[in-house]
């Protein structure tokens, strides 16, 4: 008995170890190169930095426009989110509580973007973009995040939240004058915090990740995104430079991951409830 | 008061002589390559400066460095959009393909100010279809060894410069003195040409080899020559050196020649540059087998910009002799004028004249470029399929290279 | 009379607000989903090629091409299939087994949570970047150092036919594990434990219980979860661009990635939308599987 309880603990320790080695290692790794000499990153792996070079990280800067390429993903993450919450809100409340002739095929209609893979449209996408002038800006990297599959499943998301609200609470508010707008603002808005909460990062995180469009639409390297920026770490013949590219992820992955374990719960609701969209 | 309007008057009139033409006489013009080393770019910008001043009017040029791995796909994107370059530059094996795209302007007008016929008529080949001047190609660099000299001391293996001395320069020693290096101090013996020579440079690596032993891809009249029992036998001793031997920095290895772990790599002298800060003694010499691959560039004006006029002069002025001199150092020259002269051959300051004239000009001599073809995009990304079954162990080398000779011959028929 | 005015002024009135509210959205979705699904299908009947300008009508020419004479189409469907089914099958009985787990409520069950959640929220360019190095060929990369100090040689992970296509399905199983064992965790803790308090006084234990009791109250979960993540399945394209560019031999290019490739370096548009229709019809197939369940098991469940 006292053998298997032994074996039990060893099996547990076993699966943590694997975890944190599946799971933290690769991050550890990714902090540890981010401070060594390029020779160094296909060397043999060390628990810390052998040299120690934390001008790597001002190197990021210098090598090409880091800091533009930041802000940039900053801003498209923003205005996309902003943007993202505004209008499902809108349009989550209307196919809610406000009966139109078409309600339900309109809905139903916007919801096959939740099924549409970016994927599939966008070579479409890409000369639709050219015609409107807006390809090599960061425009269209705004506008997927609001109105394609994330922007179908914010409004889904509002709706089902706003179909739950008792009738009462806005017939209390239509007696105080308010008008569909104000309801809307006044009332359901603030309560339908947790649904803005999820909402939101889950479009946060879309627009900040997101990879095949600013391959597809950003030329400039003034207009590059996190992304693309972290796959462009080389030198002049195109050749990585292994540690810089480390230290640039590291700086494109830690703010995240600091807002995530400030804010885990709330994060890991909106992605539970994401894996079970459709 | 008087004064007063008279001053104001003069600061109109001065203003509305002096806004027009800075507004008039300054275009923008952008110009596309996959260099983005500063001082390169720094020299090819003067030379902008220069045909501005010539030209009396000014420019404002910007350039726009591209990934080469990725500089098709970038490139032609861009052109379809209203921000595209108005200059560019163009790989040897993507010539008949922009050509035939129609998004290069003719050139004939422009270079006629500028002597060309000095350029070889090898190097032009490519860039021309009939008589008409689609690019200019400002580069002709051959593929040379590099190697380091400290590594073979080490190692006490000869280097290739001695054997060259002995006349006993093949891709058979060259083999030898790798696995002699690799045995001998435990660092690879050779690294592909930038670490490429496994995915989207196979055919550069490859290439010098399947000459030098009488193979080609295919041939002028589009015979496939790939899976010729010549072409085989290269590719053998190439895949021999890095599974028999394992002397070669295999596929997926990050190991490098310019942080000093491969003794010997394949390499344009633009490439040097990257030796600058080593501390040890390096070389360069000709490949073995005297049929080295010479990878061109040339420059060529976008048919769509708004400026083609200026776009197509500005690519004949930085083509020119006198241009071509002063970057000759970096890229050698197609002009004969610039080729011949003795300037060449210091103008590399890392590279004394003899090796200039014994790697280099030699190899310039001798080497041949890659096979081109207008649908070459999409023979490259369906060759890499069939080559990428070469590394393995125990890869059949002549059905594999069958295999890319089928897909040779879908597209040349 | 005046009533029923007043109330069908009212009812024009929400109907006009109605649509006011719910129009910035559907503009947006008409134009940036609805219009370029119209187009797609319309470029797959067309020869369109960004390099050469060409854009002729050539009705269904590409289809055929597609299915009766492109190799490398079939061996992408082929590989994308292959992809799913190591990728679902192993994400889901990894992420079950570790909800089980968690639901045990076991040291350390705060710690996994937080930990298996953070390539979640990581970039797919970030993670795979890392994993490129972790996984490097020789002895270099940190994977295949620990494997020799075990004495073990590892293979070249992202070079070799087979390796490269595992390397880069855990390497999405990874990335999104986390959401579903958070997924299935929820459902576990939902069981209800009268049911399985009385199984265990009948006897059941372990591996009856988990086959008996539990497996089928997570049934619906279970499905549910395995279409979702199929589809997402379908999508690799970060991951594959990034580790192995498609190769070695191609064994890694799946369908998104020959839409890229036939669109932005071969330049065939026309027939990259041929592509990119096929695989709209495949997710549309596993959307309708998913609707089609989902209906069924909250029928079930009420």
């Amino acid at each position: 008995m006292k053998a298997k309880r032994i074996l039990g603990h060893a099996a547990r320790i076993l699966l943590l170890a694997a975890i944190t080695a599946l799971f933290v290692y690769p991050f550890w790794w990714m902090v540890v190169n981010s401070l060594n000499t390029a020779a160094q990153v296909v060397g043999t792996p060390t628990l810390l930095p052998v040299s120690w070079r934390w001008e790597n990280y001002r190197e990021i800067f210098r090598i090409q426009p880091f800091a533009r390429h930041l802000l940039n993903s900053i801003e498209v993450a923003l205005v996309g989110t902003a943007g993202n919450i505004l209008l499902s809100a809108l349009a989550g409340y209307g196919f809610a509580r406000l009966r139109f002739p078409g309600r339900n095929l309109l809905f139903v209609l916007l919801l096959t973007a939740l099924m549409m893979p970016i994927e599939v449209i966008i070579v479409p996408l890409f000369f639709q973009m050219l015609g409107w002038g807006i390809n090599d800006s960061l425009i269209p990297l705004m506008l997927i995040p609001i109105f394609g599959a994330q922007g179908a499943f914010s409004t889904f998301m509002f709706r089902q939240f706003f179909v739950t609200v008792p009738l009462e609470l806005e017939e209390a508010a239509r007696l105080d004058g308010l008008g569909h707008l104000g309801i809307f603002a006044r009332i359901m808005l603030p309560i339908a915090t947790p649904v803005i909460s999820s909402a939101a990062i889950l479009a946060f995180l879309a627009a900040w990740n997101t990879y095949l469009e600013p391959l597809v639409f950003i030329n400039s390297i003034e207009k590059y995104t996190l992304p693309l920026s972290l796959n462009n770490f080389n030198d002049a013949y195109g050749q990585p430079q292994w540690n810089l590219q480390m230290a640039a992820t590291t700086v494109s992955v830690v703010p995240i991951m600091l807002v995530y374990l400030i804010f885990q719960e709330k994060v890991t609701d909106a992605m539970v409830n994401s894996g079970l969209k459709g | 008061m008087k004064k007063w309007f008279a001053a104001l008057l003069t600061l109109m009139l001065v203003l509305a002589l002096a806004v027009p033409a800075m507004a008039e006489d300054t275009v923008a013009l952008k110009i596309a390559t996959w260099t983005s080393n500063e001082s390169q770019l720094e020299l090819l910008g003067s030379f902008v400066e220069e045909f501005a001043q010539l030209k009396g009017i000014g420019i404002d040029v910007t350039f726009e460095s591209i990934d080469y791995n990725e500089y098709n796909t970038k490139l032609l994107l861009e052109l379809q959009g209203s921000d595209a370059p108005d200059l560019y530059w163009v790989l040897e094996t993507s010539a008949p393909a922009f050509i035939a795209s129609g998004n290069l302007a003719k050139l004939n007008d422009a270079l006629a100010a500028y002597d060309p016929d000095d350029i070889s008529e090898g190097a032009f080949a490519l860039w021309k279809d009939g008589e008409d001047v689609y690019a200019v190609p400002f580069s002709t660099s051959p593929f040379i060894l590099i190697y380091n000299v400290d590594l073979f001391r080490q190692a006490g293996v000869k280097t290739p410069d001695e054997l060259i001395a002995e006349d006993s320069w093949t891709w058979e020693t060259f083999r030898e003195i790798s696995k002699q290096i690799k045995d001998a101090t435990g660092v690879w013996g050779y690294q592909t040409v930038d670490g490429d020579g496994y995915n989207t440079r196979v055919l550069h690596n490859l290439l010098p080899i399947i000459r030098a032993f009488g193979g080609d891809a295919w041939d002028e009249d589009g015979n496939v020559l790939i899976d010729s029992e010549e072409s085989v036998a290269a590719v053998q001793l190439f895949h021999d050196m890095v599974y028999v031997d394992g002397s070669v920095v295999p596929p997926g290895d990050e190991s490098s020649f310019y942080t000093g772990a491969a003794a010997m790599t394949v390499g344009q002298i633009s490439r040097l540059s990257n030796l600058d800060e080593v501390t040890w003694e390096w070389g360069i010499c000709t490949l073995p087998g005297n049929s080295p691959v010479i990878g061109q560039a040339a420059l060529g004006a976008f048919s769509g910009s708004k400026n083609v006029e200026i776009a197509a002069e500005l690519a004949a002025y930085m083509t020119s002799e006198s241009c071509a001199a002063r970057i000759a150092g970096i890229w050698p020259p197609t002009r004969k004028a610039v080729l011949d002269s003795d300037d060449f051959l210091t103008s590399n300051s890392r590279i004394a004249p003899e090796q200039m004239k014994s790697a280099v000009a030699a190899s310039i001599e001798t080497g041949r470029v890659l096979p081109a073809h207008v649908l070459y995009p999409q023979i490259e990304v369906e060759a890499k399929i069939a080559y990428d079954k070469l590394w393995n162990a125990n890869a059949d080398v002549a059905a594999i290279m069958k295999d890319v000779a089928d897909v040779y011959r879908s597209y040349l028929n | 009379m005046k009533n029923a005015s007043s109330a069908r002024t009212l009812r024009r009135n929400e109907a006009l607000a109605g649509y006011a509210f719910v129009l910035p959205q559907m503009i947006g979705f008409c134009a940036l989903v609805l219009l370029p699904l119209v187009n797609v299908f319309i470029y797959s009947f067309h020869d369109k090629n960004m390099l050469f300008g060409t854009n002729r009508f050539v009705g269904f020419d590409q289809y055929v091409k597609l299915f009766t004479n492109d190799k490398l189409f079939y061996t992408t469907l082929g590989n994308t299939f292959i992809f799913s089914i190591l990728l679902v099958p192993l994400n889901l009985i990894l992420s079950l087994l570790l909800a089980l787990y968690l639901g045990e409520g076991r040291f350390g069950t705060r710690y996994i949570c937080t930990v298996i959640f953070l390539p979640v929220v990581t970039s797919g360019v970030a993670w795979a970047i890392v994993w490129k190095y972790l996984l490097q060929g020789g002895t270099t990369g940190p994977v295949n150092w620990f494997l020799s100090l075990l004495g073990i040689q590892g293979p070249n992970w992202l070079m070799e036919k087979g390796w490269a296509m595992f390397s880069v399905v855990v390497n999405r199983v990874l990335k999104n594990l986390g959401t579903n064992v958070l997924i299935f965790f929820g459902a576990v803790m939902n069981m209800p434990s009268d049911v399985i308090e009385a199984a265990r006084m009948d006897g059941a234990s372990g591996l009856t219980l988990l086959r008996r009791i539990k497996l089928p109250l997570l049934m619906p979960t279970i499905l549910m979860v395995s279409i979702v993540t199929m589809i997402g399945s379908m999508r690799v394209f970060d991951t594959i661009r990034l580790m192995t560019d498609g190769g070695p031999e191609g064994s890694t290019m799946v369908l998104v990635y020959y839409i890229y490739h036939q669109a932005f370096k071969m330049f065939n548009t026309g027939y990259a939308s041929a592509i990119a229709v096929v695989l709209f019809v495949i997710v549309l197939m596993l959307t309708l599987v998913q609707w089609g369940l989902r209906g069924r098991l909250s029928h079930y469940e009420s």
